[in-house]
Formats: C-alpha cells, sequence, structure tokens
C-alpha cells in the first residue's frame, strides 16, 4: 500500500469521479419533484418542488404491486438462499465425504452457465407445470445458487476446526453445531450475503420479463419497464415531459430501499466483496 | 474435519442445492439441447431437424451482426473499465487518505441501483432534443448529439449505461488485491529509487493480475448477455445497431422460435466459455504453469 501522503490532485481526482457516479443519481431524483415542464426547460436548476409526476405515476402504473411482488419473491427466495447456501457452503468447507470434489466440482461449473441458456427450457418447463404466472416461477428457478455457496464455503473454512470440534465433545448435533458456532461466527459474511442478495434478486429482469406476463405477478423492474416502453411507444402523441416525469419518479421510488439497504449496510457490503473476491 | 460417525450430515446439508440444480438446471439444460435440434414454431408439431437451427444461424447475417454488435460493446467496456478500476483503485488504496469511506460508498452507488430505473433515466438524460447531455452541449456551443438515434453514438452511450454502473464494482475488486500488497514492497522499491510509474508496472499491476483476470471474466459473461439495457433504451435500434447477443437470442423467444433460441443460446455459452478461457490464459501471471 502507498503510504506516501495525498495529495490535492489525488482528491480532486478522486472528488471528479465521485461526481460522475454520483450526480445521475441525485439528478434523476431531484427532477423528479420538478413540475414536468421544468425538468426540459432548465435541466439543472431546482425551483418549485412538486409531488405531480409521483401521483401522475400512481395513477398510470400498478407499482404498488410490483412493490409486494418483489418483496414476496425477496422474502422467500432471498429466504432460501440465506438458509441453503451457508449450509452447503459448511458441508464443502468442513466435513470429508465421498465425491466431495466431483460435487464441489458440478457447484463451480454451474456458476459459469449463462443464465441465458435456461430461458427457454424453463419457460416450457414452466408451462407444461402450469406454472406461467405464478409465485413459483418467479421464485424456486435459481433460489440456492452457485456463487452464494462457492462463496460461503470460503468464508467457512476460514473458521478454525477446533471450534467445530468444541461442539462436537460438548455432544451438540450437526446442525445445532452449524446454528450455533458456524453461522454467529459468520455474521459479517452473513450480512453482505443479504446484501448482494437483496440486490440480486431486487434487480432480476430476464427472468421475470418472460416467467410472468399478466400485471398481478409482474416484479417491480417488469412494472417499470413496461413504463418505459408504452412511453416509446406512445411518445410521437403524449406530452412526454408528463411522461418523463413519471419515468423518473418511478425511478426515484424504485432506487430508494436499495440505496437505503446499501447506506446502512455499506461497511459489510464493501468488506463482504472485498473479502469474497480473489486477492492478489 | 475428518468424523466418520457423521456420513449422511454432508449430503443432507446441499441436497437442497442439487435437487433446485436438477430440477431447474440441469432438466432444462438437456431440454435445451435436444431442442436445439428441432424445428419448433408457436403452435406447430416439434420436428427433428438435426443441424438446420445451428446452419441456419451460422449462416445469418443478423447472428453475426448481434455476435459484432456484443463485440464492439466489449471493446468499448472492458479495456476502459479495467483501466478506470485500477485508476481509482489506486487513487483509493491510500491508508492517510481522507473521506475513504465516502469515496468508497459514492463509487458502488451505482452498482446498487435498479438498472431498469437507470436505463430510462438514460433515456432521459440522452435524449437528442430535450436531454441534459445536449443541453449541456449547447450551453458550450456545441451542436445536438444524437446519443441514441445515430448508429454511431447507440453503442456507445449504452456502454456508458454500463460502464458507470458496474466500474465502482470493479474499483473495490482491484481495490481487494492492491490492499494485499504489502506496504514494505513500495518503501524498498523507492530506497532502491525506482520512480513511482516503475513501481505502478513493476509491483502493482503484476499483483492484481488475478483481480483483473476475475474481472475481465464476469464482465465478459456479462456483456456478452448484455439484454436490459439494450431492450429497455433502444429496442435494439436504430438500425439493429444495439440488437446485442442477448436481445436477439430474447428476439426467438418472443418470435416463438424455440427451437432456434435453443441453438443461438449454446452457440452463445461456446462463444463465452472460448472468450473467458483466452482471457484467463492472457491475463494469467508469466511465472505460474499450466
Amino acid at each position: 500500500m502507498n503510504q506516501h501522503r495525498p495529495g490535492a490532485a489525488q482528491y480532486v481526482l478522486l472528488a471528479l469521479l465521485a461526481i460522475v457516479f454520483l450526480y445521475p443519481i441525485w439528478w434523476a431524483v431531484s427532477s423528479s419533484f420538478k413540475p414536468a415542464a421544468e425538468i426540459i426547460a432548465s435541466p439543472l436548476s431546482i425551483g418549485e418542488l412538486t409531488l405531480d409526476n409521483y401521483r401522475a405515476m400512481f395513477a398510470d402504473v400498478p407499482i404498488g404491486t410490483g412493490f409486494v411482488n418483489t418483496a414476496l419473491v425477496l422474502l422467500v427466495k432471498g429466504g432460501m438462499t440465506m438458509v441453503f447456501c451457508p449450509l452447503a457452503g459448511y458441508a464443502f468447507a468442513k466435513y470429508d465425504f465421498p465425491f466431495k470434489n466431483l460435487l464441489f466440482g458440478v457447484v463451480l461449473l454451474t456458476l459459469m452457465l449463462p443464465t441465458l441458456v435456461l430461458i427457454i427450457p424453463l419457460l416450457l418447463e414452466m408451462s407444461a407445470l402450469g406454472w406461467v404466472n405464478t409465485y413459483q416461477a418467479l421464485i424456486l428457478p435459481g433460489s440456492i445458487d452457485a456463487f452464494s455457496i462457492f462463496w460461503m464455503r470460503q468464508t467457512i473454512a476460514a473458521i478454525p476446526d477446533e471450534l467445530i470440534d468444541a461442539g462436537r465433545v460438548d455432544g451438540a448435533g450437526e446442525f445445532r453445531i452449524f446454528s450455533k458456532v458456524v453461522l454467529p461466527v459468520i455474521r459479517p459474511g452473513l450480512a453482505a450475503l443479504a446484501v448482494l442478495t437483496t440486490m440480486n434478486i431486487y434487480n432480476d429482469f430476464v427472468w421475470p420479463v418472460v416467467a410472468v406476463n399478466d400485471t398481478a405477478h409482474q416484479t417491480l423492474q417488469v412494472v417499470l419497464s413496461t413504463l418505459a416502453q408504452n412511453i416509446t411507444g406512445n411518445r410521437i402523441g403524449a406530452d412526454f415531459a408528463t411522461v418523463w416525469g413519471e419515468l423518473l419518479a418511478a425511478g426515484s421510488i424504485a432506487m430508494l430501499p436499495l440505496l437505503v439497504i446499501f447506506v446502512l449496510l455499506q461497511r459489510h457490503f464493501i468488506n463482504g466483496i472485498l473479502a469474497g473476491s480473489v486477492k492478489g | 474435519m475428518r468424523l466418520r460417525s457423521v456420513r449422511l450430515t454432508p449430503y443432507l446439508f446441499i441436497a437442497p442445492f442439487f435437487a433446485v440444480f436438477g430440477a431447474f438446471g440441469l432438466y432444462p439444460l438437456i431440454y435445451a439441447l435436444q431442442l436445439s435440434f428441432m424445428r419448433w414454431r408457436g403452435g406447430s408439431e416439434a420436428r427433428w431437424v438435426g443441424l438446420d437451427n445451428y446452419l441456419y444461424l451460422l449462416t445469418s447475417p443478423e447472428f453475426w451482426a448481434s455476435l459484432g454488435n456484443s463485440a464492439v460493446m466489449w471493446l468499448l467496456i472492458v479495456p476502459i473499465q479495467i483501466v478506470a478500476g485500477l485508476g481509482g483503485a489506486v487513487l483509493l488504496a491510500n491508508a492517510k487518505l481522507r473521506l475513504r469511506g465516502f469515496f468508497r460508498v459514492a463509487f458502488i452507488a451505482p452498482f446498487v441501483t435498479p438498472l431498469v430505473a437507470m436505463a430510462q433515466v438514460w433515456i432521459v438524460v440522452f435524449d437528442q432534443d430535450h436531454g441534459l447531455i445536449n443541453y449541456l452541449l449547447n450551453l458550450v456551443g456545441l451542436p445536438d448529439v444524437g446519443w441514441l438515434t445515430s448508429t454511431t453514438w447507440s453503442k456507445p452511450t449504452l456502454a456508458l449505461l454500463f460502464l458507470w454502473k458496474t466500474t465502482g464494482f470493479a474499483i473495490i475488486i482491484l481495490l481487494a488485491g492492491l490492499q494485499a500488497v504489502p506496504g514494505g514492497v513500495y518503501e524498498a522499491a523507492s530506497l532502491d529509487g525506482a520512480s513511482r510509474w516503475r513501481q505502478f508496472w513493476s509491483i502493482t499491476v503484476p499483483l492484481v493480475r488475478r483481480s483483473m483476470a476475475f474481472l475481465v471474466v464476469i464482465q465478459t459473461l456479462a456483456v456478452f448477455q448484455m439484454f436490459a439495457e439494450p431492450f429497455v433504451v433502444t429496442e435494439g435500434g436504430p438500425y439493429g445497431s444495439t440488437r446485442t447477443a442477448g436481445l436477439y437470442l430474447y428476439e426467438h423467444i418472443s418470435a416463438s422460435d424455440l427451437g432456434t433460441g435453443a441453438a443461438n443460446s449454446f452457440l452463445l455459452v461456446l462463444l463465452v466459455f472460448g472468450l473467458s478461457l483466452v482471457s484467463v490464459r492472457m491475463l494469467r501471471p508469466k511465472d505460474e504453469v499450466s
């Protein structure tokens, strides 16, 4: 690590980078509170503030349904990831059993599998099961993912064996050792996993677009995308200043939950990425 | 841990993954392979056609155009991201830096914004007639640019969205590599009279090579699967200039041409695997064998 005192030039460069990364978010959120015509007429200044864009957007799109659906999927799918991935990671990190390397190899191989390959056959499988436009279709595929298992294995491998042996000597059952000894030790890793999982599920787009085509089951991202498409489709006729106001309002409200979670848990999140990535 | 009394336990612990993978990973994968040798459009009967789907794609200009578009995207994204990511990481990797926590949060904030929402912001910001970017250009006396309406600019504008969203993530990954470098190494190099620039090339770059390889592989996978950006912002236009490999694949699905779609996805997988292998090989540290 360079230990010289950072100079002014370094701060200027860092500040410029920070502006590049933060300004689009700030511009979108602040513009969403401006009267629609102002977004175009004076994109840089903020004068009068209004909730009109939000009112119009709530009237135009079922964004509430989108939020509820995303929350539901997040709860069940995220819950499955948070329980079963550490469990599998623990088995791969701390047990010896026949075919372990082969089975872990399968986990690693699935990590390389592009999502797009599975879209078509999964869609056919869903329709054969009668699951198109259901929550099962949104939740089950990809619910226990290889990346989280791989990552949890790395995290749990760092726990000293003695700690686990001590639990065994005390006569605790295998699952009890996992829940009472292993889980408390890897709490920071779990927090990072929770943030990453939340982000992935919240932002998932390709599969929900394909698996669901009725409004009742659309996730938030799909609801947002239909708004955009309705608008680009109607652009010629529509007063697009109003439309932009709605787009920015919808976008801002969709950003909010993740940004709040991120700011609250950012230390865990960043340290989690730092610890989970390849070093050196 | 070597305990022979607990034979079944580890299998029980990994069983949920394999159950889900078998039902929603392996089974559809085998199904897709079979499907890629069949002609199946919409309601009609599926029929075995051998390699026809593959031959159709390999001789179709549209298929090659979609790969070409993705390749250009890759060139616009990956090299820039590696350079910018390394620059950002070097700027951040200083224990004496003030506001370090703030900068880290600022850089990675775009990574947690929903892609669809930001894609819509891009529509608004890069609009030719009323967007913010052209407004700024006009302020300094420059003419409007058709960011999303000209075939020259549509790809760079989408690439910029991808770069904006994920470069902070790249910075953090490379930072992890940099922090593994002990401070003493630089001090020794300074004492030996090596310039800062030389230190960067002969110490920093070799040490983050593995992080760089990791980034190149995951971003190659991501760029060749890029879907939401063109789907929301440009719908593949103008004139198909942003019809990426991922979007072209989706078009088979929406046209109910599932056999061709399945063949297309396998061709894409082969390509992505090949590209990942090549990039890992090229970025492998020179002293490592095999």
